[in-house]
């Protein structure tokens, strides 16, 4: 293992995760091991059901393994905790909470007074470009704002570990863009691991260190390809760019092998 | 900025529109009423079917007589306390069921099967238990309210989105917080709901078991005055008390709206 300069190194090993419904058992998830480093941007691609969401909620401790395990710094994970922070791809804002108080809720819970929670929050409404929202309620937000809500709610309580369910998915092209583009300023400034699940390949080496492939049903690691991008460059001078051409091609052909299996060479 | 002009010219003002929708609402209630009037006295005798102007006049005198108050009153707490009682027991039981397997196991059954019996068919019974009176009428609101209430309390405590139950568990809420903070205010939009499904039927409830037995209320004006054939004042108890349920649902319609301003 590589020296670490950075919390939120998660371990997953020999994980198996079966659904057992007392007449049925699936199993999601076989067999994968994966170690995702301190502060790295390490996505997760794959057929859909192949468990890639699963895998995302195991390591939220959302759902219990079968077998195998998860650790965060060298801790088995016990349940859900604030160290990991979910971005829902349906956003989960609280309906009743207006924007304010959806972002102070984590903070009302570790304790914080209503002042230190409402300045906390405000930093992070400002980063998502959320000013002057702060008292509508979510149901008169754009699909886009309220992900920027679901976003600034899980930074405000500070985890070490971003995990984030194609939280793009149901938005238009221009708004992925420049939401996947705050996010990679974000993650600069903010020395957070993330692990971000997609279908979208070109999202995922655009954004990441790491783009995992999950081979179809049941859902284990097929390969794991490191991605190096000078990401000082303008959004498009890295997408014309050879690099991330050659890397997309060979994360596009490793995934189109799982979801057509039977053309393959 | 031109968007506005043109918009400004083509729209009816708001305020018009909504007038011209509270008339066209309005309607159906003038036209049968209008044709109430026209039969009376020509196609069903007067006595029997007494015209709308005249029940006007009855509702006017019981109104300055004062004699329809404390009938009215105590009509109104019948209500009230039976409808509080199957708020405060509906909500718990239904979210009792929706959390807890042998709740719902034991009360199921019970409330599928009571489900479909007329409450008021239970007067004769209740007034055995109660006597004529307060508490008979009481137990019939309750009864007929109750199911209303725990079915939308139950569903919504059933169907609570399990991404928010989890965003709230990531963010270290649990055990009765967890309660507090999302169970309850993601389920009081149904409960509301139900309430709002019960007010009409705890009106139904009431005046049916006052018809069949009792000491005072509307129900009781309606009953007495039909069995000495003083029908001017038995529709006029039956307007008044039609009103009063009406504008018991758009009153309480009115708050809902203030309190769930965020769905």
């Amino acid at each position: 293992m590589t020296e670490r300069t950075l919390d939120g190194h998660v371990s997953i090993s020999n994980l198996e995760k079966v659904y057992d419904d007392g007449a049925e058992r699936t199993t999601a998830i076989k067999d994968l091991s994966f170690d995702i480093e301190g502060g790295e941007f390490a996505s997760i691609v794959g057929p859909s059901g192949c468990g890639k969401s699963t895998l995302l909620y195991l390591v939220a401790g959302f759902l219990d393994e079968t077998s195998g395990s998860i650790e965060v710094d060298g801790d088995p994970i016990d349940g859900p905790g604030t160290d990991r922070g979910v971005v829902f791809q349906d956003y989960a804002l609280f309906p009743w909470r207006t924007v304010m108080e959806n972002v102070t809720y984590g903070l009302e819970e570790q304790g914080y007074t209503k002042e230190e929670r409402r300045s906390r929050a405000q930093k992070y409404i400002d980063m998502m470009d959320l000013s002057g929202f702060e008292d509508n309620y979510p149901k008169e937000l754009s699909g886009g704002m309220k992900q920027r809500v679901g976003l600034a709610r899980t930074l405000a309580y500070d985890p070490k570990i971003l995990l984030m369910d194609e939280p793009f998915g149901a938005l238009d092209q221009p708004l992925r863009e420049s939401l996947q583009d705050q996010l990679i300023d974000i993650w600069g400034d903010l020395d957070k691991t993330v692990v971000f699940v997609t279908h979208d390949v070109e999202e995922a080496v655009y954004l990441s260190d790491t783009v995992m492939v999950m081979t179809r049903h049941p859902g284990t690691k097929k390969n794991v390809t490191k991605v190096d991008l000078d990401r000082s460059q303008t959004r498009e001078a890295i997408i014309t760019s050879n690099e991330f051409t050659e890397t997309k091609n060979d994360v596009w052909k490793s995934l189109r092998e799982e979801t057509q299996p039977e053309v393959q060479p | 900025m031109s968007n506005v002009s043109v918009r400004s010219v083509d729209a009816v003002p708001a305020p018009l529109l909504r007038a011209g929708k509270f008339l066209f609402d309005w309607i159906p209630l003038v036209i049968l009423t209008v044709l109430w009037e026209y039969a009376s006295g020509t196609a069903v005798p007067a006595e029997i079917l007494p015209p709308p102007t005249r029940v006007v006049g009855e509702i006017q005198e019981l109104i300055v007589s004062g004699e329809v108050y404390s009938h009215l009153f105590t009509s109104l707490f019948r209500i009230g306390v039976g409808l509080g009682l199957s708020i405060a027991v509906g909500v718990l039981l239904g979210i009792g069921m929706a959390r807890l397997d042998p709740v719902e196991d034991f009360f199921e059954v019970l409330l599928a099967l009571t489900y479909p019996i007329p409450k008021t068919a239970l007067v004769p019974l209740a007034i055995l238990w109660l006597g004529v009176g307060t508490e008979t009428a009481v137990l019939i609101v309750f009864l007929a309210c109750l199911l209303p209430i725990v079915l939308n309390a139950y569903n919504a405590a059933e169907n609570v989105d399990k991404n928010l139950v989890w965003a709230a568990k990531m963010m270290g809420t649990d055990g009765r917080q967890l309660f507090r903070k999302v169970v309850i205010p993601a389920t009081i939009p149904e409960i509301l709901t139900g309430v709002r499904q019960a007010i009409p039927i705890a009106f139904i409830a009431l005046v049916s078991a006052e018809l069949i037995a009792s000491d005072k209320g509307i129900g009781y004006l309606i009953l007495t005055a039909g069995q000495v054939g003083n029908y001017p004042t038995m529709f006029a108890n039956i307007v008044i008390i039609s009103a009063v349920a009406f504008f018991a649902v758009r009153g309480y319609e009115i708050l809902r709206e203030r309190v769930l301003v965020w769905t």
